[in-house]
């Protein structure tokens, strides 16, 4: 199964579950910044509907393969079922569950809803300011760089400076955003 | 002959050309085309990273190498999600 073929299972559980979601992850930040490879589909959910969460993971069952364990979100203390595709190639799908956390809150109201022809459908994604600060808040090696490459390709220009130093500064990430605008060349 | 990675200045520019050269190839693209391109990106890297595991492995059997792709995959995942995650529910905001 090709990764767009398992984002349409995706959605279309998701959808038929009756649950509110936006991609997130190295999908989004590809959407935005300079396109590279991933091995997994991330999406945000809502947890307004009761048992939503449940829901999904039963719909998706004959192509994911969801762990027992139970997984929770250390920044945004959400539930994050982590699953692997049952065929091959293994692509790992992970739910982050949308709890109250202020910006998760604030990306998810702002999310766009976007018609992706790979997908033949239209899907939800957060903004691009809304992946530039989750990048900086997650902060690994390869979500600076997704960082970078957003504020590169949309231009810090084109993007709502402001609304992303705001949240930079209530996530204690200013220095991060700093490194990354100071790591874009002169175009 | 020199070796550009005793230059850094000079390595410096070269990386600041690469990255130039990508952003603005990005930056033409829609927002359709740049996630036609993740999905195509994402396809082809697995397909060489089964042919990089049976080939470790020495074996032609597809099955052997996915299930080493699948074991790399688990231990780039350790190293990746060291704090992120937790089995018990965080207390802290």
């Amino acid at each position: 199964m090709t990764l767009e073929a398992l984002a349409i299972c995706l959605i279309a559980a998701v959808e038929s579950a009756g649950v509110e979601f936006m991609v997130v992850g190295a999908v989004a930040a590809g959407a935005y910044g300079v396109p590279h490879s991933t091995r997994d589909v991330d999406l945000l959910i809502s947890a307004k509907v009761a048992g939503g969460i449940a829901a999904v993971i039963g719909k998706l069952d004959p192509v994911v393969q969801f762990d027992n364990q139970i997984v929770f979100d250390t920044l945004t203390r959400g539930r994050r079922p982590v699953g692997l595709s049952r065929s091959t190639p293994p692509f790992k799908v992970e739910l982050f569950e949308m709890l109250d956390d202020p910006f998760v809150k604030s990306e998810f109201a702002r999310r766009q809803h976007v018609f992706v022809p790979a997908l033949s459908r239209a899907t939800w994604l957060p903004t691009p300011e809304d992946v530039i600060v989750q990048k900086l808040r997650w902060g690994r090696s390869k979500d600076l760089d997704d960082a970078c490459d957003v504020l590169a390709v949309q231009s810090p220009s084109a993007l709502d400076m402001a609304y992303i130093q705001n949240w930079c500064m209530q996530h204690g990430t200013e220095k991060r955003l700093q490194t990354a605008l100071a790591g874009i060349p002169p175009l | 002959m020199s070796n550009i990675h005793d230059e850094p200045a000079a390595l410096k520019a070269l990386q600041d050309d690469i990255y130039r050269e990508r952003v603005l190839r990005a930056r033409k693209m829609t927002v359709a085309e740049r996630l036609a391109d993740v999905f195509e990106l994402s396809n082809h890297q697995f397909g060489l990273m089964l042919a990089g595991a049976m080939h470790r492995l020495g074996t032609r059997d597809e099955d052997a190498g996915w299930l080493e792709v699948k074991r790399w995959m688990q231990r780039l995942d350790r190293v990746r999600e060291i704090g992120f995650y937790s089995t018990e529910k965080p207390t802290d905001k």
